[in-house]
């Protein structure tokens, strides 16, 4: 029996990539009626400037939600600390409990030795529920 | 008493405009050297590269051939914090190579403490991955060539963020104990107390989360009244210092009020878990506003050493201490749970 989706994360960190993957879950939580945990990892080097990306974040959520025609009371944006991988893993566990995680394939960090980006890489090592990589378009 | 210092500083090459793990950091922790003004007492260890098998006692071959090749196509950005260059490679297995010899140097001595000044810095970097500044986990390259021959290791992680990447290496490891004070909620995320070591050590993992503004009389009474009497029954034979100095007040990356007077105190204090001299060095981790870097080397240093400095006084009066007592509690319940999870086969 297919399981229902219930909550989607997928990550966030304002990259051209990682917009077509907060699209492809947005277009899925349309259609499936899921809820949606947009996260955001805040690195060492991130709090520096917090509050200006997570402002610049809220509103191309915001655009993204209207674009998809989905319920913006059904979107979530989570800032946590951490580094991608860990936090977006961390999503599958209590209170989110996502039941699919959702990455483009590269974020900001460009490893050109390889095909994706190291935190797809790593998710797909690591996760316990299914996983979506969105390919850069 | 003598302070064994790393003799290779080889991090030029590693380096990314306008990112605060720069050059000038070791220049600064050496500075702090300087002002203790040492003369003879000061000894260098021997430039050293750490092999592939000193390296693999840590990390996976995967991921060391993958981080030397991505540093020999030129480098580039590992993720939003870490960066390679061309020279990242060979810088980084001089890092990790300078623990080993200082360790070495304060073995062949008997006597003495060891400062290891090294860039990148190590503690977060996982077995397989590189974050957080951090590309080999030098800490845990010398830990665990200590292991290997028979030793019990100490690590006590002071810089404010949690030291991830060590935690998860010696997780199920019941020949080394980590120690970690951190701010919290910061990155990494991780260092919560219930996270307390795997099935084959628990309880060898020690961590103490902290709140923003917490200061030194905290941090202090965190390690006098949680980490001491595991410490205490642990015995270590060696006992290495995550220094990072990223908790001083100044520090702009985080927000710990400690002071050079508290880094101090805490040296002292955690000096005395070594069962005799030569079994004691401090490796630099973060630290990143150069003055209170250079005040905060020469302060613990000094304390150590026994030698004049003058330090900041010592701070009082932050929040946290209601965290540090839950804490505890929060220890002492995860124990009973995992222990009684071991007896039934469901703990890992």
């Amino acid at each position: 029996m297919t399981r229902m989706l219930s909550t989607i994360a997928v990550g966030f960190d304002g990259s051209p990539d990682a917009k077509t993957a907060v699209r492809w879950a947005f277009n899925l939580a349309v259609q499936v009626g899921a809820n949606v945990a947009v996260v955001h990892a805040v690195g060492m080097l991130g709090r520096l400037d917090q509050h200006d990306t997570v402002q610049s974040l809220e509103t191309s959520i915001s655009q993204l939600c209207d674009d998809a025609g989905l319920d913006g009371s059904r979107v979530q944006l989570h800032v946590a600390n951490g580094d991608a991988c860990s936090v977006l893993l961390r999503m599958a566990d209590d209170p989110i409990a996502a039941d699919l995680l959702v990455v483009g394939s590269r974020g900001q960090g460009k490893h050109p030795g390889l095909l994706l980006g190291s935190t797809s890489l790593e998710l797909a090592e690591h996760t316990t529920v299914p996983l979506v990589i969105v390919p850069s378009l | 008493m003598k302070l064994v210092l790393n003799g290779s500083f080889e991090d030029s090459g590693h380096e990314e405009l306008g990112h605060p793990e720069r050059p000038e950091r070791t220049s600064a922790a050496l500075l702090g050297v300087d002002d203790l003004h040492l003369g003879d007492d000061l000894v260098r260890a021997p430039m050293y590269a750490a092999t592939r098998a000193e390296l693999m006692r840590v990390h996976a071959g995967t991921y060391l051939d993958e981080l030397g090749a991505f540093c020999y196509a030129g480098g580039g950005d590992i993720d939003e914090d870490t960066y390679a260059t061309y020279d990242s490679w060979s810088v980084a297995q001089h890092a990790a190579g300078a623990g080993l010899a200082v360790v070495q140097e304060l073995q062949r001595l008997g006597d003495g403490v060891g400062f290891v000044v090294t860039r990148p810095p190590g503690h977060h970097a996982l077995a397989d991955r590189g974050m957080g500044f951090c590309l080999l986990n030098n800490i845990a390259i010398s830990a665990a060539a200590l292991v290997a021959q028979g030793e019990r290791v100490l690590i006590v992680d002071w810089d404010v963020h949690h030291g991830n990447g060590t935690q998860a290496i010696f997780w199920n490891q019941p020949d080394v104990m980590y120690v970690s004070t951190h701010q919290s909620p910061l990155f990494p995320g991780s260092g919560a107390a219930y996270e307390i070591g795997g099935m084959n050590a628990l309880g060898s993992t020690i961590n103490i989360p902290v709140p923003p503004g917490a200061t030194g009389d905290v941090v202090r009474r965190a390690i006098d009244d949680v980490a001491t009497p595991s410490i205490a029954a642990f015995e270590p034979t060696w006992v290495l210092v995550s220094a990072g100095f990223d908790s001083h007040r100044d520090d702009p990356m985080a927000d710990l009020a400690l002071t050079s007077g508290d880094f101090a105190a805490m040296a002292r204090t955690i000096a005395r878990f070594a069962p005799r001299a030569g079994r004691f060095a401090m490796f630099l981790e973060g630290g990143y506003e150069l003055n209170a870097l250079r005040t905060s080397v020469a302060a613990s240093l000094a304390a150590v050493l026994e030698s004049p400095y003058s330090a900041e006084a010592e701070s009082f009066g932050g929040p946290g201490a209601q965290q540090v007592q839950s804490a505890r509690e929060e220890r002492l319940v995860a124990l009973r749970i995992a222990e009684e999870a071991a007896t039934q086969g469901d703990y890992s």
